[in-house]
């Protein structure tokens, strides 16, 4: 699902990113951990073309999208899923309108975005909160509802940036625990955290990142 | 059967009919347009009324000063078609053949010819004359399809055999000319003021806007929306507002239209049957394409997508 080989990214004199490769194959569930500062973010972001590589190959579902068209970005961010630490919904709007932001744009019937948006605010567990603004909901759930977003189009790959930033213990293992049961539906999920608990206590795969290297890549790994 | 069930009825219907991408298509149209609308309510009424009447005042100076000059440009023509050239012939000068020689020069309209026995009677009747001999000339006039073709006309004409002499009112003439190049220089400077002037209003209005909506777009991006949507409601809104500013402007224009339409019959200058119409045409055009363009220039400005 996700193929990066030497991948380089460099701001001026400094490393972001050495000569990172890694392998994620289709429905795994991987943490990227490390350190502020460590390349995480920089990591993800050149997985939704965010960021650029300055060397080296970024494949997603096969596609070498270093290469990508700037048109074609959004093409490659309505398939996968991204949930953010600060969970990027849109104040304005109610949970059901965020939702279906992205799909509506894809002229789907509103019958059709009613059932996904349903479909997506059960597997989070917000069914009633459909009408409700972000303000009106804590943070845990703020942080469910983007990841009924991220899930409603039915992407391959979440990839969820430092997703308990901002949240509690009670509240970080309730979300990876609905992003525990989104992988099990079959989607790969990348998190990156720097949450010892949540990644201790998942013993998922675990990839190191330290300085821009990866250092370590181990299967039902912990956080040392 | 409930009203609802017949419109749910009506509405499968007429979508069954509708290939599917069309209908994908169209609620994609659809929702383009929601976020339009949407846009402008979230600019606020204040803002939208001081656009939109900005946008009124500027198209008015200019549908106005395009009409005056449309105006100008009947006089001219007028003028040009009852200016003559007066050519004087000499005594043993053939008077038909002439007549053949100038019909064949270019932008030449029509020859008459007035004998010098009733330009004699003529003169006599309106002046008393001595009783000399009859001292004037043979004249033909030489009227010409548009004035700015006189003068070379006239070159050709004095080429001809047995031509006295040529004259014509030509101060008349240029300084209509000069007139008309005026009204036609100012109507450029004008349009191109007033369209740089409608671009900027909605320069600064889409960057407002873009400013108050960074987040909301921002998401939107990162969501995967694709850049024409986010970018095609705001070019819409900068096209509505021009193009409701062009309708404000459209009433007091046609007030202006009817007072020229009364000069015009006044001194029986006919008008361009396509005038009032043209007039109304550039006014929505150019509010709808200069503000247009202007939020284009603002989002390729302002807008990272």
């Amino acid at each position: 699902m996700i193929v990066l080989r030497d991948v380089i990214k460099q701001y001026k004199n400094k490393f972001a990113l050495y000569n990172v490769s890694l392998h994620i194959n289709p429905g795994e569930f991987v943490f990227l951990v490390g350190s502020s500062g460590a390349g995480k973010s920089t990591l993800m972001k050149m997985l939704y073309m965010e960021e650029k590589p300055t060397r080296g190959q970024v494949l997603v579902g096969g596609i070498n999208i270093a290469n990508l068209h700037p048109n074609k970005i959004p093409n490659l961010r309505r398939c996968m899923g991204i949930v953010f630490q600060d969970y990027k919904l849109l104040q304005s709007h109610t949970v059901y309108d965020n939702i279906a932001y992205v799909i509506r744009t894809m002229g789907i019937s509103s019958k059709e975005i009613e059932a996904r948006v349903f479909g997506a605010l059960k597997v989070v567990g917000l069914e009633d909160k459909a009408k409700s603004r972000p303000s009106e909901l804590s943070g845990g759930e703020q942080q469910r509802v983007s990841i009924a977003r991220a899930i409603v189009n039915g992407p391959p790959l979440l990839i969820a940036d430092e997703p308990t930033g901002n949240l509690d213990p009670k509240n970080s293992m309730e979300v990876m625990q609905i992003l525990e049961q989104v992988n099990q539906r079959g989607i790969t999920i990348l998190v990156s955290t720097h949450d010892h608990a949540i990644v201790n206590h998942f013993r998922k795969r675990v990839i190191t990142l330290e300085n821009g290297q990866k250092i370590k890549d181990v299967q039902a790994g912990t956080y040392d | 059967m409930t009203n609802g069930s017949t419109r749910n009825r009506l509405k499968q219907k007429v979508k069954s009919h509708i290939p599917k991408d069309w209908l994908t298509e169209i609620r994609i149209a659809y929702r383009i347009l929601i976020e339009t609308i949407k846009g402008i309510v979230q600019t606020g009424f204040v803002i939208n009324l001081a656009i939109i009447t900005s946008m009124a005042a500027i198209l008015l100076i200019f549908g106005v000063i395009f009409r005056t000059t449309l105006s100008l440009s009947s006089l001219v023509d007028e003028m040009g078609g009852t200016l003559e050239i007066s050519v004087y012939l000499e005594p043993q000068a053939d008077v038909n053949s002439t007549i053949k020689n100038i019909k064949k020069i270019k932008h030449v309209k029509n020859v008459s010819f007035i004998s010098k026995d009733k330009s004699w009677n003529d003169l006599k009747r309106e002046i008393e004359m001595p009783d000399i001999d009859n001292p004037l000339p043979d004249v033909l006039r030489v009227k010409v399809d548009n004035m700015k073709n006189i003068d070379p006309i006239m070159t050709d004409v004095k080429k001809l055999p047995d031509i006295q002499d040529t004259g014509y009112a030509k101060d008349l003439a240029q300084k209509v000319e000069v007139v008309n190049k005026i009204s036609h220089t100012i109507t450029l400077v004008v349009m191109i003021v007033s369209s740089l002037l409608t671009i900027t209003i909605i320069n600064n209005t889409i960057q407002l806007v873009i400013q108050s909506r960074k987040e909301e777009i921002e998401i939107m991006r990162l969501m995967g929306v694709s850049n024409w949507y986010i970018k095609c409601p705001l070019v819409l809104q900068g096209a509505i507002y021009g193009f409701l500013g062009a309708l404000l402007a459209v009433i007091p224009i046609n007030i202006v239209q009817k007072y020229f339409q009364a000069m015009h019959a006044h001194f029986s200058i006919p008008v361009f049957g396509y005038a009032q119409g043209l007039v109304v045409l550039s006014v929505i055009l150019m509010g709808v394409i200069f503000s247009a363009g202007g939020s284009l220039m603002s989002i390729k400005k302002h807008l990272q997508v």
